[in-house]
């Protein structure tokens, strides 16, 4: 049960408070938060759950904005940080976004929202497309309508009658004069590449994103062509279980607007799209490198955006870079970026250039780490492929719609 | 570590002080308060917005608490709610004034728009002003029975508030009986599940004074109301499930039927897109599971997939906690992982907290088949740029080492990371090294060759250069130029820092001297010198007694201070296996993050799922919590416990050869003296450091041994009379068992007659029975017996339980109580100690 939420602009500043039981969480607590993540360096590397004197403290940080949530009872952790990944989601969607002048100019909706996603400690609405019959997000239109009709409230005049029924998930009846359904298959590949070119781990983690703007009560169903690749599924409430289990399909009545309709992993790959020859020579303090980037294997589609990112190791004093394709930068925290977009076909991009060690040092012993980044639109690496997706009642004008995209996610290269 | 006052570092000297503009907006307010003039809506919005972002940045604004009253006569609902958030901000300081509000708040009970009525509604019960609750049974009433279920959910959140601020005027109302057919009858899941949520939190506080409460609580676990919750659970939001997800946990199935149909009907949770319900779920799993081994371990085979997606797919905060129950697991079942050790790779990316958790797994999941990946991973994270992860991983390999049989490969990667020459990776490899040879003597050529060729000079970190001159003692001979080393180091002895270092000296002086005795004599003298002459008490003490025992007699010397060596079989352990079964029994807790039972870093108030302690203490907190507060200093005490656990838990981490104490010199006979002299450490080392009794009391505790709930010793516990005829069914002594916690682990020797008569069971059963305590369960057959009993107070139906472990062949007997009421428990235990010592006798 949580008793207190505090929204921290990246100075520590409090920017919002909402006290959520009877047992009054001090302002202090953040004081001692924020003097606590400012001795652990940087906030990224301490920890989400924290114990202070007095109470336990949830922390996610999004953008910049810190979410703080207390408790001084046991619970269970997950829930109290699911719960802020949803209010971060929420407020980021109402928002168009997340930063600190934003919260600061709507932090009225803020509260309205946090007002209706807990209560007395206790979840309760974080279903977006309900939150948003309650409360209207702040749009230009609106903004205009409240102008234009002197009707100043960003509260609907309804309520949602969603709660009630069987799908928590969908407002009633919505009505739509053109029908459209898009499906995109999203993947991001995970890799580690070690200095030999073997590859270590490569792991496919995707979601099929959904956008729906279907009137009435529809009911859908979604087949893949080859649904024997997935290793493991999570699903979005709104999907049947039984359909699943018995011949994999996903049958499911959707939510309004835009949805992640489920996520999968995929193990056992193979192949990378992309090789990355690393080589370093190191000799009486000074460094050679050389990297190659190309195509390892056609997925069919361009591999666009490549790029690739180091560190320099501290005991780095100086590095001379270049290419023959693309762009180098090294960034004053002596972070490397290579900008290679697509590969030419004519060359083979190279890195090279030379590291100076500090003096003292003969050879590099700290490696830096490879991070590469690509995308691949019209491709799911992964091979699934969706077969069709049927609507149980068709609906006058409907656009149906099939998209894929992969791109790195955690793409490892050891030097 | 203190918070600082609020008024130190809020407001800032940039924001305004707030004086003379909460002046300003005291005016404008008043102005508009009475005007009806169009657009005045507006105007009132802007300043109600000034005041709210006052309120937010830390200003007080109570002052206009008046005026804010006197503009909220108004149909603008977002004009409604900012008042009503200003409301219930301030109302609780200012009870007089928020009078006013209550007329205002009770006419918008009453509003046609249904939103309006909740919102009202809500507001009124977040006053919480203790004189105002009589205006609150009557919007509560109606509000329980308003046609929209968005009123009804929040009316129901509302008795619980109401609960809180005063239980009687709650309970004289009947509002928990509504609550109860709401639940059961209401078309609407929100509101089902706060009925559920409000009344386990009315009953389970009510319990300890009123029968019925408790009767009604225990219902709540009956077997059709678990049934009727499950069967619906698809109906309710993902929060909603995870509150009957552990109420779940709290059932006891009747048979084996019972369990798999609970596991089917929640088969599809683990599907969940959200994490606390696929970890709720398997937490219902694995408690149902518990006496069935084989189901057991197809469960684990069951979550393992599900766990491991949602470790990818969340942000790094959700993976965390995740992985932190991923590890609890790992740890217990580590053949399940074996073949997902992949999945434990770290990524360049991922926060340092990530990686340790994953380093550890690592280490547990390492068997015959994977060892060679996962230590081939493990150096390439020794040449990280993150320090921290480098060392952690190299004592990882190290673990892992001490682990296997086949070392012969991980003991050349180990050798490989000296030859790295980073001081960090040289230090700590030193140190397993070190434990290593301590384990395995028969490397001792292959390493010894390495370690000669490291430039003492090199290594600066006061453990692993222990660790160095610990080897260079123990293997002088076959170092050829060990006696030098050592001298150089001896006459640098006033630049020696670290005290742990320069016992070392002394010691591996001597033992270089009794290998060497020529080439050492001279250093060993300068040592024994400096020593003597040392400020520290226990390096001079040390070269003292060296001094004496070597005039004494130098062969006596040498069998005390280089005894011939055994093999280290097992280090002693870091975390014994009970706590970490405490910490399974609280999966899906914070206990899992911590790695701690909650006992260890949750005080009493707070162990209980809603018992708060008051920092502003206006509150009266429940009877129970109050009546049995605990004493600041135990607090205290436990903090201190904590404090000291982290700390021993480091130095048996680091394995080395108690250079971390002043007690014992390095050297031993054989496995089992070295763990003693572990236990003996951790005994005398808080006592030692800490002069209130409480806080050894915590430290006891911490090994198992003493007593955690019961306050310092009672001189002499009353005498306890039990009730010769109790009655308690087998069904309702598990329930009871799995709900209360610990209260007292004692041991007791058994005299030699009870053992002589303890050739079955039943004789010891028949013996307790006549002294009143009863037995529900008994097994095991010679030497070991476990018993369950329980007994009755004489006058009240108070149960004590216990679980008795008897070893025939070390004549010891350990006892686990639990009771009803915490602090009788130690009587009880007196009685049950009584009864067995007469047990054989004539």
């Amino acid at each position: 049960m949580l008793q207190c939420i505090f929204l921290l602009s990246d100075s520590g500043e409090v920017m919002l408070e909402k006290q959520l039981t009877g047992h009054r969480v001090d302002r202090s607590i953040c004081a001692w938060f924020w003097d606590q993540s400012i001795s652990q360096g940087d906030s990224f590397k301490s920890l989400p759950v924290i114990a202070s004197p007095t109470h336990y403290l949830f922390q996610i940080v999004r953008d910049g904005i810190t979410f703080l949530a207390c408790s001084q009872v046991e619970m269970p952790p997950l829930m109290a940080i699911e719960f802020l990944c949803r209010v971060a989601d929420v407020m980021s969607d109402y928002l168009g976004g997340l930063n600190e002048d934003l919260v600061k100019d709507n932090f009225i909706i803020v509260y309205e929202l946090l007002d209706e996603m807990i209560d007395n400690g206790f979840p309760l609405t974080t279903e977006p497309s309900i939150l948003r019959e309650m409360i209207a997000p702040p749009n230009l239109v609106s903004k205009m309508l409240s102008v234009v009709t002197g009707n100043a409230s960003n509260v609907s005049d309804t309520l949602p009658s969603g709660t009630g029924s069987c799908v928590p998930w969908r407002p009633t009846d919505p009505k739509y004069s053109s029908n459209e359904v898009y499906v995109d298959l999203v993947e991001e590949m995970d890799a580690i590449v070690n200095r030999d070119g073997e590859l270590v781990k490569c792991e496919i983690y995707g979601e099929v994103q959904m956008s729906s703007q279907l009137s009435g009560f529809p009911d859908l169903t979604l087949s893949f062509a080859n649904p024997s690749v997935l290793e493991d599924v999570r699903f979005h409430p709104c999907v049947r279980f039984r359909p699943w289990e018995s011949h994999q399909v996903l049958s499911f009545v959707p939510p309004d607007g835009q949805f992640k309709l489920m996520s999968y992993r995929v193990k056992k790959l193979k192949n990378t799209p992309l090789y990355v020859k690393p080589q370093v020579t190191s000799d009486s303090g000074t460094c050679r490198v050389s990297v190659l980037v190309g195509v390892r294997s056609e997925p069919g589609k361009t591999i666009e955006s490549i790029t690739l990112s180091f560190q320099l190791p501290h005991c780095v004093s100086s590095a001379d870079l270049s290419s023959n394709h693309g762009t180098v930068t090294i960034l004053s925290n002596k972070t490397c970026t290579w900008t290679i977009g697509r590969i030419p076909k004519d060359k083979t991009p190279c890195l090279s250039g030379t590291l100076v060690l500090e003096t003292g040092l003969e050879r590099l012993y700290v490696f830096p780490t490879l991070k590469l980044g690509f995308k691949i639109m019209g491709i799911a690496l992964s091979g699934l492929r969706i077969e069709k997706l049927d609507l149980q009642t068709i609906p006058p004008r409907l656009y149906k719609g099939f998209r894929a995209q992969t791109r790195a996610g955690e793409f490892d290269v050891r030097l | 570590m203190s918070p600082p006052a609020a008024s130190q570092r809020y407001p800032s000297p940039s924001q305004p002080s707030g004086k003379s503009e909460v002046t300003d907006l005291k005016t404008q307010l008043r102005q508009l308060a009475g005007s009806r003039a169009p657009g005045v809506d507006d105007s009132k919005r802007d300043l109600y917005k000034k005041v709210i972002s006052y309120m937010t940045i830390g200003i007080d604004v109570s002052s206009v608490f008046g005026e804010m009253v006197m503009c909220s006569a108004t149909s603008d609902i977002v004009l409604k709610k900012m008042c009503y958030l200003y409301v219930g901000n301030y109302a609780k300081g200012n009870p007089d004034l928020s009078l006013l509000t209550i007329n205002f708040l009770q006419r918008d009970c009453k509003d046609e728009d249904p939103m309006i009525r909740g919102l009202a509604l809500r507001s009124l019960c977040s006053l919480r002003v203790p004189n105002l609750v009589e205006y609150l049974v009557g919007p509560l009433g109606s509000g329980l029975k308003d046609n929209n279920s968005y009123v009804r959910t929040i009316a129901v959140t509302g008795v619980l508030k109401l609960y809180h601020i005063s239980a009687s005027t709650c309970i004289d109302a009947d509002f928990p009986a509504t609550l109860k057919s709401l639940m059961l009858h209401d078309s609407d899941s929100q509101v089902v599940a706060n009925c559920l949520s409000a009344l386990q939190e009315i009953w389970s506080l009510e319990a300890s004074h009123s029968e019925e409460a408790c009767r009604e609580k225990e219902s709540l676990l009956s077997k059709p109301l678990i049934y009727y919750f499950l069967n619906r659970i698809k109906e309710f939001n993902e929060w909603a499930q995870c509150l009957i997800l552990e109420l779940a946990v709290k059932y006891v199935p009747s048979d084996s039927n019972d369990i798999f149909d609970i596991m089917n009907l929640l088969e599809d949770r683990l599907q969940h897109a959200n994490g606390a319900v696929v970890l709720a779920t398997v937490k219902v799993f694995l408690q149902l599971t518990l006496s069935m081994t084989d189901v057991h371990q197809q469960v684990y085979e069951r979550i393992k997939s599900p766990l491991l997606t949602l470790v990818s797919s969340g942000s790094p905060e959700q993976s965390y906690a995740i992985l932190s129950h991923l590890h609890l697991l790992v740890v217990r079942a580590p053949f399940i992982f074996a073949s997902d050790y992949k999945h434990f790779y770290c990524q360049y990316n991922e926060p340092s907290y990530v990686k340790k958790l994953k380093l550890e797994m690592l280490t547990a999941v390492a068997n015959e088949s994977n060892t060679y990946e996962i230590v081939t991973e493990l150096c390439e994270y020794a040449a990280n740029v993150d320090i921290a992860i480098a060392r952690e991983s190299i004592r990882a390999v190290g673990k892992i080492a001490l682990q296997q049989y086949d070392v012969n490969a991980i003991v050349d990667r180990l050798l490989q990371f000296l030859e790295m020459e980073k001081d960090y990776v040289t230090a700590e490899t030193l140190v397993l090294v070190k434990d290593l040879l301590r384990k395995y003597p028969q490397w001792s050529h292959d390493c010894i060759s390495v370690v000669g060729g490291i430039s003492s000079k090199n290594v600066q970190e006061p453990k692993a250069k222990a660790a160095l001159i610990w080897m260079l003692g123990e293997y002088a001979q076959d170092m050829s130029d060990a006696p030098y080393i050592l001298e150089n180091m001896i006459e640098n002895w006033e630049e020696e820092h670290s005290a742990e270092v320069r016992l070392h000296l002394l010691t591996a002086a001597m033992k270089c001297f009794f290998k060497r005795p020529p080439e050492t004599q001279k250093a060993l003298g300068i040592a024994l010198a400096a020593g003597m002459a040392d400020f520290h008490q226990d390096v001079h003490d040390r070269a003292l007694f060296y001094y004496r025992v070597l005039q004494h007699d130098v062969h006596v010397a040498e069998r005390v201070v280089s005894p011939p060596k055994q093999a280290v079989s097992v280090f002693a352990d870091t975390q014994s296996s009970e706590i970490k079964d405490r910490i399974f029994d609280e999966f899906n807790s914070l206990s899992v993050i911590y790695q701690k039972p909650s006992y260890m870093f949750t005080d009493k108030e707070h162990r209980g799922p809603f018992e708060f302690s008051d920092e502003l203490g206006s509150i009266p907190i429940t009877p129970e919590a109050s009546s049995d507060i605990v004493p600041a200093q135990q607090f205290e005490a436990n903090d201190k416990d904590l404090l000291l656990s982290t700390d021993e838990k480091d130095d048996n981490k680091g394995l080395s050869s108690n250079n971390g104490s002043a007690y014992t010199a390095p050297s031993y006979e054989s496995s089992s003296s070295i763990s003693s002299q572990m236990q003996e450490l951790a005994i005398s080392g808080p006592a030692t450091s800490s002069t209130t009794p409480q806080s050894s009391f915590g430290f006891d505790d911490l090994l198992g041994l003493g007593l955690s709930s019961a306050p310092a010793p009672t001189p002499s516990p009353p005498l306890l009379k039990l009730n010769p005829r109790a009655a308690l069914d087998p069904g309702a002594f598990q329930q009871k068992w799995r709900q209360l916690p610990l209260s007292l682990t004692q041991e007791f020797s058994v005299n030699p007659q009870g053992i002589a008569a303890l050739t079955v069971p039943q004789s010891l059963i028949k013996h307790m029975q006549s002294h009143s305590i009863h037995c529900i369960a008994s097994g095991g057959q010679s030497p070991n017996f476990k018993f369950f009993f329980f007994a009755q107070k004489e006058s009240e139906p108070s149960t004590y339980l216990a679980e008795c472990i008897i070893n025939s062949s070390s004549a010891k007997a350990q006892v686990k109580v639990k009771a009803d009421e915490q602090s009788t428990s130690q009587a009880f235990t007196t009685v049950f100690e009584t009864a067995l010592s007469k047990f054989g006798m004539p």
